[in-house]
This record gives C-alpha cells, sequence and structure tokens, in this order.
C-alpha cells in the first residue's frame, strides 16, 4: 500500500480497518481522488458556499 | 373488478366513502399478499401485522362514526427501515443499529398518523441507504417484483418492491443521491424527491445533511399527490425545514400540459452517459406523447452528468464520514462490505474539498434556476439501464452509478421518476421530470398528463 494513503487512514483513525480491509482503504482513498477531482472548483475568491443548501423560490 | 392490492389510495378512499370496502377488510387482505409475496421479494424488514390491524379497527370505528381524518384515513403506508417508529427498530438494514428501538414517531410518520394512514412496518433499504444490494447483512435484500432475479433499486428497496407488487398502495422512501427515483424508475412505479425542505427529517437517519429528502413511492401520480400534502409542511424542528406552506399538490393533475415550456436534457443520456436503447427509444416516446398533448419541448443543456455526480459524492462522502467515523474506527467489520467501501472515502477528503464542492454547487444551482426561468419543468433519463441481476455484483456495480437523479440533490429541485415503458426483456425503463422550487405541484402536473396518456400505471408486474 502507498504509505501516503496508510498514513491518512491512521490520522483518520482508521488503524483497525487499515489492518482488516486494506483493499477497502486503497479503494477508498482512490475513490475520494476521483470524486474530487470530477469537480470544477470555483475560481472567482467571491463564489461562497453559504448557506450549504436553501431552496428558495426561483422566479 | 381491480382486486383489492391494486387498488390506489385514491380509489380506496373513494370506496370507504361508498362502505364498500372497510379498513380491516384491506388491511386484512394486503397482509395476506405480504405473506404470499414476502418470501419471493423481501421488502419487509419487520412487519408489525397486529398493530396495523388495531389501526384499521380505529379506522373503520372514526369512518363509521363520520370522523374522517381526509384521504388516507385507513390507507396502509410502508415506512423505508431508516425512519423512526415508535416501538420498532429502526436498524439502517446493519449490524451497527440492530438493536436500536425507536422511542418517537419521525416527523414524517407523525403527519401520516396524524392523516389517519395505517404503518404496516419496516421496509428494506440499502444499508444506511447507501450500501446495497448486499448479503452480507442481516436481512435479505429487496429483490424486484417484475423478475425477483432482479434487482429492485435502492436505497428505498423494500418501498419499490412493495409499492409495485401490490402490497401496500404507499411507501416513504429516501433520496439522497436519487434512492426514491430509483426504485421507483426500475420498479415501475412513482417516486418523487420534493423541494428540498418540503417535508421534514426529523427523526431520519441521515446520510448527508444538505442533500437528504424523505418522499412519496406510489403506483399513480394522484396518489404522490396525496402522500406528498400529508407529509409536506415546515418543522423548527428540522434545520433544512423550509419557512413556506405551499400547499395543494393535486390540485393541477387534471390541466393537461397544452402550452407548458418543457426542457429536455437530452445530453445526459446521449452523450454524457449513453443509455441502454430501450431508455432512450422510451425517452423519445415520452417526448413525442408530451408534443401530442401540446407541451413544447426543446432542447436544453446543463454541465455535465460527471460533474453533478462528482460534487454529489464529494458532499456525501464528507458529511456522512461525519456520522458514521466513530463506527468506522471501532467496527468497521460490522458493515455490510459495499457500505464499507462507499462510506470510507469521507476519511479521504479534505475541508478544501468540500467547501469548494458546495461553492460548486451554489453555482450549479444558479444554473439550473436559469433554466427554469425559460422552462416550466426539465425532462430527462433517471436510470440509464433497466435493473441489473441482483446477484450479478458486476453489473450491479455497472449499471447503479448510471444515473441522472444525483444533480438535483445537489440542486435541491423537485424530481419525479416515473414508468416510460418497458425494457425487451420485460423490465421497467423511466422518465425523470424536473421542476422549480416549491412547484412540486408543476411537476406533478405534467406526470399526470403523461401517466393518462401513456397508461402505463395499468400495467402491473406478472407476480
Amino acid at each position: 500500500m502507498d504509505p501516503t494513503i496508510a498514513a491518512l487512514a491512521k490520522a483518520a483513525g482508521l488503524d483497525k480497518a487499515l489492518a482488516e480491509f486494506p483493499a477497502d482503504i486503497e479503494a477508498a482513498a482512490a475513490q475520494a481522488l476521483g470524486h474530487a477531482e470530477a469537480v470544477k472548483y470555483p475560481t472567482d475568491p467571491a463564489a461562497e458556499p453559504w448557506p450549504p443548501m436553501r431552496a428558495e423560490p426561483t422566479l | 373488478m381491480t382486486a383489492l392490492h391494486w387498488l390506489s389510495a385514491t380509489e380506496i378512499a373513494k370506496a370507504y366513502a361508498a362502505r364498500t370496502l372497510s379498513p380491516t377488510e384491506l388491511t386484512q387482505a394486503l397482509l395476506q399478499r405480504i405473506e404470499h409475496l414476502q418470501p419471493k421479494l423481501h421488502a419487509f424488514i419487520r412487519l408489525d401485522a397486529e398493530a396495523a390491524m388495531d389501526a384499521a379497527r380505529t379506522a373503520e370505528k372514526e369512518l363509521a362514526a363520520g370522523r374522517s381524518r381526509g384521504p388516507l384515513h385507513g390507507i396502509p403506508v410502508g415506512i423505508k427501515d431508516i425512519i423512526d417508529v415508535a416501538g420498532l427498530p429502526t436498524t439502517a438494514h446493519s449490524k451497527i443499529l440492530i438493536d436500536n428501538i425507536a422511542k418517537q414517531d419521525a416527523a414524517c410518520v407523525s403527519q401520516l398518523r396524524k392523516a389517519g394512514a395505517i404503518v404496516l412496518g419496516k421496509l428494506s433499504t440499502h444499508e444506511f441507504a447507501i450500501g446495497g444490494p448486499s448479503f452480507d447483512l442481516p436481512f435479505p435484500p429487496a429483490r424486484n417484483p417484475w423478475n425477483p432475479r432482479h434487482h429492485p433499486g435502492g436505497s428505498s428497496s423494500g418501498s419499490g418492491a412493495g409499492v409495485a407488487s401490490g402490497m401496500f398502495p404507499l411507501a416513504l422512501g429516501t433520496d439522497t443521491g436519487g434512492s426514491v427515483r430509483n426504485p421507483a424508475s426500475v420498479c415501475g412505479i412513482v417516486g418523487l424527491k420534493p423541494t428540498y425542505g418540503l417535508v421534514s427529517r426529523r427523526g431520519v437517519f441521515p446520510l448527508a445533511f444538505t442533500l437528504d429528502h424523505v418522499g412519496p413511492l406510489t403506483r399513480t401520480v394522484a396518489d404522490n399527490a396525496l402522500l406528498l400534502e400529508a407529509l409536506a409542511g415546515h418543522d423548527p424542528d428540522d434545520p433544512g425545514s423550509a419557512q413556506t406552506n405551499v400547499r395543494g399538490f393535486g390540485k393541477w393533475l387534471d390541466r393537461g400540459v397544452a402550452g407548458l415550456r418543457i426542457g429536455f436534457i437530452r445530453h445526459f443520456h446521449e452523450t454524457d452517459m449513453p443509455a441502454h436503447p430501450d431508455v432512450t427509444a422510451a425517452l423519445e416516446d415520452v417526448e413525442r406523447i408530451l408534443e401530442a398533448e401540446g407541451a413544447l419541448v426543446e432542447t436544453v443543456t446543463l454541465p455535465k452528468l460527471s460533474e453533478f455526480a462528482g460534487i454529489n459524492r464529494v458532499i456525501l462522502c464528507s458529511e456522512a464520514w461525519s456520522i458514521h467515523a466513530p463506527w468506522l474506527r471501532e467496527r468497521p467489520g460490522d458493515y455490510g462490505a459495499l457500505a464499507r467501501r462507499r462510506l470510507l472515502p469521507g476519511a479521504f477528503m479534505t475541508a478544501g474539498d468540500y467547501v469548494g464542492a458546495q461553492r460548486r454547487r451554489a453555482e450549479l444551482i444558479a444554473t439550473v434556476n436559469d433554466k427554469l426561468r425559460d422552462y416550466d419543468v426539465l425532462m430527462c433519463a433517471s436510470s440509464m439501464d433497466p435493473a441489473s441481476e441482483i446477484e450479478d455484483a458486476a453489473e450491479t456495480a455497472r449499471t447503479y452509478p448510471r444515473q441522472a437523479r444525483a444533480p438535483f440533490n445537489v440542486t435541491g429541485h423537485p424530481a419525479l421518476a416515473m414508468m416510460s415503458g418497458l425494457s425487451g426483456n420485460g423490465l421497467p425503463v423511466s422518465v425523470q421530470f424536473v421542476g422549480r422550487y416549491f412547484e412540486d405541484a408543476t411537476v406533478l402536473r405534467v406526470a399526470a398528463a403523461y401517466e393518462k396518456a401513456a397508461g402505463w400505471y395499468k400495467k402491473h408486474p406478472p407476480i
């Protein structure tokens, strides 16, 4: 396993999962990267995330 | 005469009013059908037959005394097992919560009881509404009534299988990345993810706070509107609850679509994620039917499906990790393999990933709102494929993410999936309609017009 992934898993407190399910840990790290790479993060520094979700009338 | 188990809630209410049917007669008939079908479909985790019959007798007395609580009075309903029903376990289909007895009804269940509905019991789900279909959990996964070798969709699997098979006419599901609309799509019924915040999530085990919705699954659009009517409303104890009193979800069901402008998001199923030919053909039929009914249908473009899906996953995994981290640290082996694999990515998301996804989400919401200024409703695919064989893990893993539902969890717009035909191997395919915030009634109006013109609601699974 990539030592960076193992270090991140330990930092997240996943020592038990790392020992028992190492393949799941490796796959999770790869998935996290894939999901994050799919997002086009805003380049406008003023683009705010607040509120994270609130529906308001459209028109 | 229609068999009792295929009656819609609307028809049942009429039969009660005419005194040609009673709640105990109906509940007894449905319990018999459940007993017959449960070994094949596994829709229930926990059936509460005794309490259901008690509630039916109470409803019968009240109706006989002329004290009707409304159109859901005496109508049986199934509840997904991440939603609390007082006195029953909320297991989330997981060993982790196997002994978790709910102390109170969830707000949505409480609303249904107030309306006189009869709670039948708790329904199968993917583990914690994310890990499934799985065979390494305390209960077997639900199966598709159109062919029990196939997946009924998820995560509200038992809700879809039970409604489609005539075990009950109404069910509650939850939808974080498409989990009401997926079972509706592949079981050939109607599933609505209402506007974010329209239905309280208090008492529902969370998956991802800013994406979670409670929604109705039914066999007809009119029933869906009825159920939503009972569920909708502001709840000060749900931080995501909207400050609105919008009502009248069934008020336009008979208006048709003449003059409505419908934007067809073709690129979702044509180029972003090319759909199975049967799904594509059915979508073209939907377009033809709506145009024949008088709607103006035009092609519209949104950002790519993969970007919506990425944002959904970054937010979902991050928020779910904040809930599941203690158990994933201490009890990783008590999760089924699929739930564990789908929840663990949250440990590897950064704060920057999460905030960045929320920032981009705001831009996508603005983009969809812009389209909805030009169109009354958007239309697109729901599932890109008919249901996979449930024991074919590779095919399920391939087809499960092939969907166009997650965009509207990201944006929070109301979105409804319903049957649009049958595939070559006799499994339902589907269409999705999406509306403006709090204009769920318009989504239901378009769905009702399509339902009436296409007539798929008359088709039941051969079970």
